[in-house]
């Protein structure tokens, strides 16, 4: 049982964080692995959406979430959020765009700040699994293709045609038993009208 | 002029704010008292509320009630039932507000000693573990000899906890003192307590000591410790090198590191919402108690 670091506030994740951190090979070890991750996070920010393998993906996928979280809570006018930032970003024109386009643009995001999206793998291959991980509010076109909701997309036009035929035939068959019904009220007046009034009045409220 | 507006404006209340403009431009009220700009700051919707500061200040008091940030051993009911055995325990005994680096007397009531009681008097040189299996660990010299005892903190054997000292040191662990001259962890048992005046910050003690020399039980010099003058007279230069090579510098820039180490703040502020008060208001009434002690009049001895 260890005891909590009190000494700095963080902001919760609003991804999955696995307990251990993932190990990434280099010669160079921890610290090669935190320079890949550098590398990572920096074309994550400057070109907002990136093509990865899995477990590279996933592992600055968190960097990256909390830098944008630790730029949200603190500011540009907090000495260490900017050492911070000043060593993730390598290209150094990023600094101004992770604290004047990406902290206005999460300020008030409820979900997480990047989205990583399964990629399709060339088959029969041995390579690994891609992903692409993006920036949410990327300026580039939508990657999954929900198009349920356009109604100009053909299976949508040929669905409300269909339903419009449907509806059609439909009133046709309503408008039909309605007549039929009228006329076998016309024919049950007529036969009835040798009889008392009362019993007229007594049926009127039920039509 | 304005009033009579005014009551007509009573009758034609769908045209209330057009005749209020002209209110406006017949009285000579300024703008800013007939408009009532409301700053409402909105909270996108969805997150929790964030506890303010104050409430998240109490993690530096009581840092037993965070739980472990491991999450393989988080267990949201154990910690609850936890912390309320924890605020139980407190009602029972005053457990002070302490810091490594602070003085403290422990009495515990031992079977074998004569009077039924021990009382330590020596510096908490770590604080360690979470909930009811926290513990602290105090050092002193007696008859030249280092002594250290490990208390938990909740132990119902605790019979009372004294602060003689508050104070911090520059160091989170004071694990080096082992290691240091003996005058530096030497405290006398009839030590009497210093009273901090109220509202005054925890005073850091910038004192530094001086290790004695090697071996040592620790690579003291690979520690980066504030708290240490003399660790470079007992170096030779493979110690240098090997400390230089052994450097992590970018383990403080590690994001997820860091993460991996803390509560969030989201989580800390549900459990402070949970205990803070219940914490304050034990504060409050040990306060009160100790006022009334100092007031009572001592009773005659008779026989």
């Amino acid at each position: 049982m260890n005891q909590a670091e009190v000494s700095k506030l963080v902001s919760k994740l609003r991804i999955k964080v696995p307990a251990e951190p993932r190990k990434l090979r280099s010669p160079k070890g921890p610290e090669g692995r935190i320079d890949k991750l550098r590398k990572t996070v920096t074309g994550l920010i400057k070109y907002e959406r990136i093509e990865l393998n899995h477990n590279r993906g996933d592992e600055a996928r968190q960097y990256a979430e909390r830098l944008i979280s630790e730029a949200i809570r603190y500011g540009d006018c907090h000495k260490p959020t900017m050492d911070v930032a000043n060593y993730w970003l390598l290209e150094k024109e990023l600094i101004h765009k992770l604290f004047k386009v990406l902290v206005p643009r999460f300020e008030n995001c409820n979900t997480a700040y990047t989205r990583m999206l399964n990629a399709p793998r060339p088959l029969p291959s041995r390579v690994d699994d891609k992903v692409v991980l993006e920036l949410r509010g990327n300026p580039y076109p939508s990657l999954v293709n929900r198009q349920s909701n356009n109604r100009l997309l053909i299976q949508n036009v040929l669905l409300d045609a269909a339903k419009y035929d449907y509806r059609q035939s439909k009133y046709a068959e309503m408008a039909e038993k309605i007549g039929q019904r009228e006329e076998a009220q016309a024919l049950e007046k007529k036969s009835k009208e040798p009889t008392k009034e009362s019993s007229n009045e007594s049926k009127t409220p039920e039509i | 002029m304005a009033l009579a507006i005014r009551r007509t404006s009573d009758i034609l209340c769908a045209a209330r704010w057009l005749i209020r403009r002209d209110c406006r431009v017949l009285s000579t009220l300024p703008e800013k008292a007939e408009i009532s700009q409301e700053v409402v700051v909105r909270r996108p919707a969805g997150r929790r509320p964030i506890a303010n500061e104050a409430v998240l200040e109490s993690r530096h008091i009581y840092p037993e009630f965070l739980p472990d940030p491991n999450p393989d051993w988080r267990n949201s009911l154990r910690e609850k039932l936890e912390r309320a055995d924890m605020l139980k325990r407190r009602s029972q005994i005053d457990i002070p507000e302490f810091y490594v680096g602070s003085i403290l007397a422990v009495t515990i009531s031992d079977p074998h000693a004569q009077t039924k009681t021990t009382r330590f008097v020596g510096i908490c040189i770590e604080r360690k573990g979470c909930g009811l299996r926290a513990e602290f660990t105090l050092r002193n010299v007696v008859d030249h000899q280092g002594v250290e005892v490990r208390y938990d903190l909740y132990d119902p054997t605790i019979q009372k906890i004294q602060v003689l000292r508050l104070e911090k040191r520059l160091d989170e662990k004071l694990l080096y003192l082992r290691d240091a001259l003996p005058e530096y962890s030497t405290f006398p048992f009839d030590m009497d307590p210093e009273i901090l005046p109220e509202g005054t910050p925890v005073p850091i003690n910038p004192v530094q000591v001086k290790l004695k020399p090697r071996p040592w039980l620790e690579k003291w010099e690979r520690q980066e410790l504030k708290g240490v003058s003399n660790i470079e007279e007992h170096l030779k230069g493979k110690d240098r090198i090997r400390r230089e090579l052994r450097k992590t510098p970018w383990e403080k820039y590690d994001l997820m590191k860091q993460y991996r180490k803390t509560i969030p703040i989201e989580d800390q502020s549900e459990i402070w919402a949970e205990v803070h008060n219940q914490l304050q208001q034990l504060q409050l009434s040990r306060k009160k108690m100790a006022r009334k002690r100092t007031f009572t009049a001592p009773k005659p001895q008779l026989g």
